[in-house]
Formats: C-alpha cells, structure tokens, sequence
C-alpha cells in the first residue's frame, strides 16, 4: 500500500485547503526560506512563493516518523513544545508528522512501551528522526539513567543506528547542560560527543524555543535535509546571530544606558541590562526574533539577563547576575596575600643573596693589597 | 576547539594564571627595588613631608599636565608630552570609566560606581589608541629614540596596543563575531598582565612610590618639589 502524503493525511483530519496553505506561508516564513541557502543548494525555484515549496513538499512526501527519548532531563523541552502557542505548528509535529514514541507524553507504560520503542525503531529503520531530550550520562557505563532496566548509552546507541538525523534539543541534550555542571557527578555529555557516525543537529536552550526544534524538524522534512550548522552544530536559520544582535533593548546598550538594579529608574524605562548580568552578547538563540508565547515576549523584554542557556556550560560560565566582562576564576582574599607573600619572599631571598655579594665584594675592596689565604677565605665562609 | 571554549578558557584559567603571575611579579619586583638599600638622609626635617607629597602630586598629576607650557618637557618634545598625556588619560578614563571595566572592578574588589556614557569612553578609547600610534609613528622616525629603542620597548608597545584596539572593537561591534574578539581581548590582556612585572610598564605602580618619596624629600627640605 502506498504510504499517505502528509496533505492527504491532513486533509483526512479536517484540514481545509486554505487552512493549509496557510501553515505552508507560516512554515515558509519561520524558515526563512527566500533566504534560506538551501532552497538555492537543492536548485529549487521560489517562484512564484516560498509556500509553494512547502506545500510541494507535504503533498509529496510521507509522513517522518519521530522517537523522542529522555535522558537526564526535566522534560521542560517537551513541556515547551506541548504548551507551545503557535499551536497549528505542534499540532503538525505532534500528531501529523508524527511523533511514534515518545516517553513523556505517550500513554502507554512500562513494557509496553519498550515494546513499542522496539517496534518503531524496526519498522521505521533508516527513516525516522531521533529527538533526544536530556543529557546521556557516560560514568560507570550510564548506570546513572536506566530506562526499563537498559542503561541510556545503549538505548541511545541503539536508537541512533537506524536514524536518518538525530535532533538534540535542549542544552542539556547538546552539551550536557545542567546535570553537566561542575562536578558533573553522572558523567553527562552532548549526544554529539557520543555519536559521530549520524548527522546530528543542536537545538539548544532552557528549554528548546518551540517553534526552533519544530521548525528543524520541518526544514528535514520539506528539504529532505538538515538546515546549515555553525561550528557547534546548531541551524542557523535559527542561531545565525545573538540574542544582542536582535536586543530590544540595543539601543540603550549603544547609548550606553544601563540598569543597575532590578527595581530602579533604568528598570522601569527599560534600559538595557548588561550590567545585571546579560549574557546576549555571546549567546547565539532566536529569542529575540521568534520570542515565546506566539512572539509576545522574551526574557529580556520582560526585565530579565539572558542567562545564554543555548551556550556549552552556560551553568559554569560565571555567575548569571555577574557581569559578562568579569573573570570566571577569581582569586580572593587569601590566595591574593599568599601569592604577594611569595612575590615577597623571592624578592627579599634574592635581595638577601646579593647582599651578601655586596658585602663580600665590599670587603674584597677595602683590603686589596693583603691576598687572603686559602685557609682563611674558608674560615670567613 | 571553537571560540566558545576559546573564550570560556581565556575568561578561566588563562586570564586566573596570568593574575597569579601579574600578583607574585609585581611584589617580587617592589621589593627588589625597596631592598636596593636606602642611603641614609642626615639633612633635618625643615619642612612638612606630608606638605612635599601633596604639591607633589598636585603638580605632577593634576596642575602641570593641564598648563603643560610652563614645564621643561613640554617645551623640549610638544609631541610626545601630548600625545603621552592623552594617552593616560584615555587609558585611565576607559579602564575606569568603560561600563564592562567597572563590572571586572566590581567582581574583583567589590566597588562600583557610575560608568561614563559609552560615546564618551568610546572618544577616549578611539583618542588613546591614535595617541598610541602617533608615539609609534614618533619612534619609528625620530633619529635619536630609533638608536634607543630596543625589543623591550616593542614588546611593551605591542602588548598595550591589543587590548586597546581589540576592546574597542569589541565595544563597537566591529568587524568581529562577539565571542572571538572577546577572547583575543583577554588574551591580550593576560599577554600585558604577564608582561608587566617583566618590563618597564611597572612604572604605573612604580610611579607612585617615587613621586611620593621625592615629594617627601624635597618637603623635608622645605623646597617646592
């Protein structure tokens, strides 16, 4: 039987053709795809409109299969996507794309649901996406996070084995995140550090913006194809410039206009808060283009520091009201003493040694004309 | 290795080691200079050493840089003794002024104060850094400073210009990604921090201590320092 296209799919379910041709300008413009290089690099032509390339895409292709697992998470990313406001878009991927496994918000349990992993990862070999949510953990064999008595490096192994790309979302998926901070007990790292023979793409934040992993999952779909990474494997239609780059509040920081605190004049005039803490200089996430909540706001809007949570370690890069500008390591008080103590007595050992000389020489000087013994001199000594 | 780490490694452990050693070589070297050996003063106290010290700075930091004709120095070298004022006086007004210096104040020793506005310290950053390269241009042609100049004058030379010229960069958000010229800012700025005990750029704490001593020299010979 041949497999339904997702329009066909769609349609079965209700959707009108309007409808979707409307979630095919809504996909097209949260890709940026007349701008996208992909869309150049497949040789596809954009006119007469970028949807068209979309809709061509849903009417024709199958449905991908997505398994979304969990590791060493909060499942806030998954929280992010189901509660996500751009509903038409989660609706998309979570019923019609579809996810087939997922472990949060399935409703079958126990060795049911391993079956059904099991199931899944067999019949779909080779064609479905892997999503994983939470950081594998690598100490003592992965004993730390087991799922149905399996430990998650063997899970994830297996799972990655038959994935046509694997999308890590979240930072702790990509880097490890918070179970990765010091002294990251568990052993957790990135899933890219575990599995290097599958193209896999860093979706990073606390949690994933929604509409950034749907939006990656959409772009494999309509290209056939991953979105073009930067160097830490993130898309960058998405993470392509900094939260600063995109700040509401820039003009403020050019203007050199800065909040002090968080209840004082600049506060309420919405100055801009790099001297609470802002790490948006450095940190490279759509908030500030996508923002949350169907584009009503972000951290930053809302009075907040950006935290750079889609950043490697961002849990360890120096204190989240602490200045960007300022050192991560710090010597205090008493190492600061110590270090001059040394400083000190080198210098005064060396002063103390060329005294000494001084003196030798100084007395060599005065009594030129007696030449000293042998016998003598080692009497001095 | 990706300028993330770069960066988080130059924020860390590099900029902490070469703390460590800007902390150990300078008082290494204060005390090297304070154990020279003190020649013994027999002149009386006629004066006020306090009062020798006060006009000392007075004049020297505060009154003469402004009224720099009635010196012998400005009138022996314009150039230098202008371009070498304004120098420290974008120096001193950035690093004091600039608002990320004020936070890297604030992480180490606590204090904070009012930043200037970001124009301002971007005019003093931009006037330091032409100051600096006048001085180069200066030493590269003036015959008698080219027969005195040797590596260590280079070194010191290149390693105060980095920081500068990447801060700037940095605060304008020129030309670079963010992250990169961040780290090639600290990294520079740990290169000057490991420099400065070794060479002659101790003289911003060197200085101090000789004005001092002078002021209370002359004060206690009652005589204008």
């Amino acid at each position: 039987m041949k497999e339904k296209t997702i329009y066909e799919h769609l349609r079965e379910k209700g959707l009108s053709r309007r409808d979707f041709m409307k979630l095919c300008g809504t996909i097209a413009g949260m890709l940026g795809l007349e701008f996208s290089p992909p869309v150049k690099a497949l040789g596809k032509v954009l006119n007469p409109s970028p949807e068209e390339v979309v809709a061509q895409a849903l009417k024709t292709k199958p449905r991908v299969p997505i398994i979304w697992l969990e590791f060493q998470d909060c499942a806030g990313c998954t929280e992010a996507i189901s509660r996500s406001s751009s509903p038409l878009l989660s609706r998309l991927v979570l019923e019609d794309i579809a996810i087939e496994y997922h472990e949060t918000l399935m409703a079958a349990a126990g060795f049911q649901a391993e079956k059904a992993r099991e199931e899944c990862l067999k019949r779909y070999y080779g064609k479905y996406v892997l999503v994983v949510e939470g950081s594998p953990t690598t100490a003592d064999d992965g004993i730390y996070c087991t799922v149905g008595g399996k430990s998650n490096l063997e899970i994830l192994k297996e799972s990655a084995a038959g994935a046509a790309a694997i999308i890590a979302t979240g930072n702790c998926a990509c880097f490890g995140g918070i179970p990765a901070a010091r002294p990251n007990p568990t052993g957790a790292v990135g899933v890219a550090d575990l599995i290097k023979d599958r193209p896999v793409v860093n979706i990073p934040g606390c949690p994933a913006i929604p509409e950034v992993t749907t939006g990656t999952i959409l772009h494999f779909l309509v290209m056939g194809q991953l979105p073009a990474l930067d160097s830490l494997k993130r898309p960058l239609p998405f993470y392509g410039h900094t939260v600063h780059d995109h700040c509401l509040r820039r003009p403020f920081y050019e203007a050199g206009k800065f909040v002090g605190s968080f209840d004082d004049e600049g506060a309420r005039k919405g100055y801009c808060l790099y001297k609470l803490g802002c790490k948006g200089p450095t940190t490279y996430n759509a908030c500030a283009g996508l923002k949350w909540e169907r584009g009503l706001s972000y951290p930053v809007q809302s009075g907040h520091p950006c935290l750079g949570c889609s950043e490697p370690h961002f849990w360890d890069g120096g204190g989240f009201y602490e200045g960007q500008s300022a050192p991560t390591m710090k010597l205090d008080k008493g190492s600061t003493a110590t270090l001059i103590g040394a400083g000190t007595a080198l210098g005064a050992a060396l002063a103390g040694v060329n005294a000494v000389k001084k003196t030798r020489a100084r007395k060599a000087v005065v009594k030129p004309e007696q030449p000293v013994s042998p016998a003598e001199e080692k009497k001095e000594d | 290795m990706n300028w993330t780490e770069i960066l988080s490694f130059s924020r860390g452990p590099l900029l902490h080691i070469s703390m460590i050693i800007f902390v150990v070589g300078m008082s290494y070297r204060l005390v090297r200079v304070v154990l020279l050996g003190w020649e013994r003063d027999r002149a009386s106290n006629k004066g006020s050493k306090l009062k020798g010290v006060v006009i000392n700075y007075l004049k020297g930091l505060i009154i003469l840089p402004f009224i720099p004709w009635v010196g012998r120095t400005f009138r022996r070298n314009e150039l230098t003794f202008i371009a070498g004022g304004l120098f420290h006086l974008s120096l001193f007004v950035v690093l004091a002024f600039g608002t990320a210096h004020i936070l890297v104040w604030k992480s180490l020793f606590g204090l904070s104060w009012k930043p200037l506005p970001t124009p301002v310290v971007s005019f003093f950053s931009s006037v330091g850094i032409i100051s600096l390269i006048i001085l180069l241009v200066n030493r590269l042609t003036h015959p008698v400073l080219k027969l005195l100049t040797r590596l260590p004058v280079w070194i010191n030379w290149v390693v105060v210009f980095l920081p500068m010229i990447t801060g700037f960069i940095m605060a304008r958000h020129l030309w670079f990604k963010y992250e990169v010229i961040f780290s090639l800012h600290l990294i520079s700025v740990s290169l000057l921090l490991i420099w400065i005990p070794l060479g002659r750029i101790s003289h911003f704490l060197f200085y101090f201590f000789s004005r001092t001593i002078h002021g209370a020299q002359a004060g206690k010979r009652a005589i204008m320092p």
